[in-house]
């Protein structure tokens, strides 16, 4: 839980500091986009969560988030000349051929991967790479528009409206439920115990019975399944689907779970840390929009310094970099300290060097 | 005395060694002359482990202090003991399969020309190796990749490396655990080889006749604390395990269990199995209430079968049945619904899940069974758990603590509980008490004892010859992968396994 609570900390201080550089932080419109945010990437983080902890790895994520909206957009879409529109079908239609699809890909992987014994990084490389071409073919290497579809208000609308805005967002609901559901299959479930075990050790779980090909695919479909899930919530939010929808989104959900407390080799992580690990990715996010710092030049005038958006990956990075390395010297410290005891006791305890003790020679 | 005499090899005084929650040492001290084989000893979790730690310099004592030749030292890193000439020798061998002997001998060491890149120089390191490789009695090319070596050519090669460093101190932890009985000897060859050249060895060993055979001293730790020091002169068999276990052991080392006679009813009968990798079927039965020892070289193929018999490598052909019934499990899975448990020989990468607690371990096969709709029944697991903890005497402050801080017999007793905890039908024990300390083995010796007197099935797979002819109700000796012959309890000999054991039949034997 020691990464968990780091992370906790950092991001109440991260809070904190954004709200006092800017009030408007905690205003309500900024809140409800930011949680908005937070639900969707945390919808994905989690499905990605039960890969990792199984010691697996899934990069095939942001390209089904991406082929799912896609998918929406190509069924649902109003028909237009030509092949570049949709194909005007019913949303309760298109929305579960998505999700679907989406599962399918998580079982042809973990299928691939348990049965033919392949490496997670490479087949799921493989399918992040083909799915974002097949997206690429969908739509022509164009766009396809559902902003007058009603799905395009799925983000905006929810329960309890203040002033025209939802406090429950859907996106928000939805990831409370993922996360119920998630918490209690990982935490409190039969199968969440043979994740952790065969994150673990693999070859002791198929020792006592577990069947590790079945336990390790359902993750995987789990992986993909929330990426569909979130898919929808994006293709709501995006509105106008072009192929290169959540590119690169795998890694942000790598990083989020493993600003979590998830381990790469296996075995560690909780739902609670991915969830964390997701608000800190986000706020970051916002926070490079929102920071600001006012002056007063030297002509007296009022001024507001704000950050270069530019800056958005190499803050984002770096603050990867600082949680992981915060996190190793605190227990290389623990080391050290207990080496300048034990160097202590022992330089108390030497007699002083003999006076005819030869000059060392360099060798 | 006419000259003082001169300041040990090695010596350890006071060395106190703290983990959250456990003293793992207690002020032990150690001392080791040139030229001498200094025996360590004591059960598992007696600190051995973490002393050889220390001075590998893998960790730092929390008091206590060290002198090499009379000059206090720090061993703040594994490459200051190696500078310091300390050569750690793991009872897992630590050689790169993928490199060749020279390749290993200097890993890390590499002799290479000056440059950015010290461009390794092959020949040179060849020429020196194999130098190194013919003082320990290995005829081999050193370009031989490691990967076609045996346990013992690999043993061979460790100690190589470590002359490679002029180590002055060279520590080995069981080093004969998985070599046969001419490697050993061979092994013992080379120690006393390097004791003759002035090099000071500390032998860690759970066998006795190694320790007589071989150890000038004796020094037995007991819990994390230094017990005594013997000079092998006044060390007797008795008197070691006294000091390792604290108290006289009562005669009686294997329960007596009356021979029987008459047949048995068959639980398991195996028939024509066809193993991946054996020549030929291998055909034999076990009844109720019978302990059957499998004896053999180390490669003899007794895993093998164990391994198809519980569905890890399910067999290519032939059949089996299960009182009475079909039985051909296809994956781990179909066996243990069945009630045919195993019990691997490497505890830590096939028997436990090491961090996880040892209530998640008990559990894992298990489970499922007791939890309706999936629910993980938290309350259930722990009581388990904790009843086989009370049942076997595991050694630790909780069901919660992590497996991964037990010592090897502790560690044995998780893997036996996760199974008697769902009462077995057939319990398969691959080397039941490798790395297992003598109080620990004999209460593991009690529990198949009962377990087979309730009328459970037992295979036991050993290369212990004394367990075997203890234990055993039957023996079946295994040769490259064959079936040699069966000796009943009645007429066991270490002889008469051992000429079974080296492919002869009892009839060339005579």
């Amino acid at each position: 839980m020691r990464r968990e609570l780091g992370m906790l900390m950092a991001l109440i201080l991260m809070c904190a500091g954004l709200y006092f550089s800017n009030p408007d932080f905690l205003g309500q419109s900024n809140v409800l986009n930011v949680t908005r945010l937070v639900s969707m990437l945390g919808i994905y983080s989690v499905g990605i969560g039960f890969v990792i902890i199984t010691g697996g790895i899934d990069l095939s994520i942001g390209s089904v988030v991406g082929l799912t909206g896609v998918i929406i957009a190509k069924m649902s879409g109003t028909v237009l000349e030509g092949n570049s529109g949709g194909m005007g079908m019913s949303l309760w239609l298109s929305i579960p051929v998505a999700l679907a699809v989406a599962c399918l890909i998580g079982l042809i992987q973990g299928m691939l991967i348990t049965r033919l014994d392949l490496q997670p990084f490479i087949v799921t490389l493989g399918f992040m790479l083909l799915l974002r071409g097949v997206s690429q073919t969908l739509v022509h290497g164009g766009s396809i528009s559902i902003g007058d579809l009603k799905i395009a208000g799925l983000v905006e609308s929810g329960w309890f409206n203040v002033g025209g805005n939802p406090i429950l967002a859907y996106p928000l609901l939805i990831f409370f439920v993922v996360l119920i559901l998630a918490t209690y299959a990982l935490h409190f479930t039969v199968f969440g115990r043979y994740i952790y075990a065969i994150g673990g050790n693999r070859d002791a779980a198929r020792y006592s019975g577990i069947n590790v090909k079945k336990v390790e695919t359902l993750a995987y479909v789990i992986s993909a399944g929330l990426g569909g899930v979130a898919g929808v919530c994006y293709a709501s939010y995006i509105k106008e689907m072009t192929y290169n929808v959540g590119i690169a989104y795998e890694l942000y959900a790598i990083a989020a779970a493993v600003l979590g407390g998830c381990s790469l080799r296996g075995g560690e992580g909780t739902i609670l840390g991915i969830v964390i690990g997701s608000a800190v990715m986000k706020v970051i996010d916002n926070g490079i929009n929102m920071y600001q710092f006012r002056y007063t030049d030297a002509r007296q005038i009022q001024r507001i310094w704000r950050l270069d958006n530019n800056w958005t990956f190499i803050i984002i990075g770096g603050v990867i970099l600082v949680a992981v390395i915060l996190d190793q010297v605190v227990h290389i410290v623990q080391a050290a300290r207990r080496t300048r005891r034990a160097g202590a006791a022992a330089a108390a305890a030497a007699p002083p060097p003999p006076a005819s003790a030869p000059p060392a020679v360099p060798v | 005395m006419i000259a003082p005499t001169p300041p040990p090899l090695l010596s350890m005084r006071g060395i106190v060694k703290r983990f959250p929650g456990v003293v793992a040492l207690g002020g032990v001290e150690l001392r080791l002359s040139p030229g001498e084989v200094l025996a360590l000893m004591g059960e598992n979790g007696a600190g051995k482990s973490t002393l050889m730690k220390i001075l590998g310099g893998a960790q730092l004592p929390d008091e206590g202090e060290i002198l090499v030749d009379g000059v206090p030292v720090v061993l703040s890193s594994v490459r200051e003991a190696k500078r310091l000439g300390i050569a750690l020798i793991h009872q897992e061998l630590m050689l790169a399969p993928n490199l060749d002997i020279a390749g290993n001998i200097f890993l890390g060491n590499e002799r290479g020309r000056p440059g950015l890149f010290r461009t390794i120089s092959r020949s040179a390191m060849n020429r020196k190796a194999q130098a190194l490789v013919k003082r320990v009695g290995l005829n081999l090319p050193v370009t031989t990749p490691v990967s076609a070596l045996t346990a013992g050519q690999m043993q061979m090669v460790e100690i190589a490396k470590a002359l490679s460093v002029n180590a002055r101190i060279i520590i080995m932890d069981e080093p004969t655990s998985s070599l046969t009985a001419g490697e050993s000897e061979q092994l013992f060859a080379i120690v006393r080889q390097l004791r003759a050249e002035g090099i000071g060895i500390i032998y860690i060993s759970h066998r006795m006749e190694e320790v007589f055979a071989l150890a000038d001293r004796v020094t037995v730790l007991r819990d994390g604390k230094y017990v005594g020091d013997v000079p092998r002169a006044e060390a007797s068999h008795d008197k070691i395990v006294a000091m390792m276990v604290g108290r006289e052991l009562s005669g009686q080392y294997f329960p007596s269990r009356p021979a029987r006679t008459g047949s048995r009813e068959p639980v398991l009968v195996v028939n024509n199995l066809l193993v991946r990798g054996a020549p030929a079927g291998v055909s034999f039965t076990a009844g109720r209430g019978e302990i059957v020892g499998f004896a053999g070289l180390v490669g003899a193929g007794r895993t093998e079968l164990m391994e198809a018999i519980f569905g890890v490598t399910p067999a290519l052909g032939g059949s089996m049945t299960l009182e009475g019934t079909p039985y051909f499990p296809r994956r781990p899975a179909d066996a243990i619904a069945r009630g045919v448990y195993l019990a691997p020989e490497d505890r830590k990468r096939h028997g436990l899940v090491l961090p996880m607690t040892i209530a998640q371990n008990t559990s894992l096969p298990n489970v499922g069974n007791y939890s309706g709709w999936g629910w993980l029944d938290r309350a259930t697991e722990r009581r388990v758990a904790q009843a086989e903890v009370t049942r076997l005497r595991t050694k630790t402050p909780s069901i919660m603590q992590k497996c991964v801080n037990l010592s090897g017999g502790n560690q044995q007793k998780v893997v036996l509980g996760k199974w008697l905890a769902m009462s077995p039908r057939v319990l398969i024990l691959d080397e039941p008490t490798r790395g297992i300390d003598v109080g620990a083995k004999a209460e593991i010796y009690r529990h198949m004892a009962a377990l087979a007197d309730e009328g459970f099935t037992i295979l036991m797979v050993s290369s212990d010859m004394e367990e075997v002819i203890g234990m055993s109700d039957r023996v079946i000796v295994m040769h490259e992968r064959r079936i040699k012959g069966e000796v009943p309890r009645a007429g066991l000999t270490q002889q008469r396994i051992a000429t079974l054991m080296t492919g002869r039949t009892e009839e060339q034997a005579a």
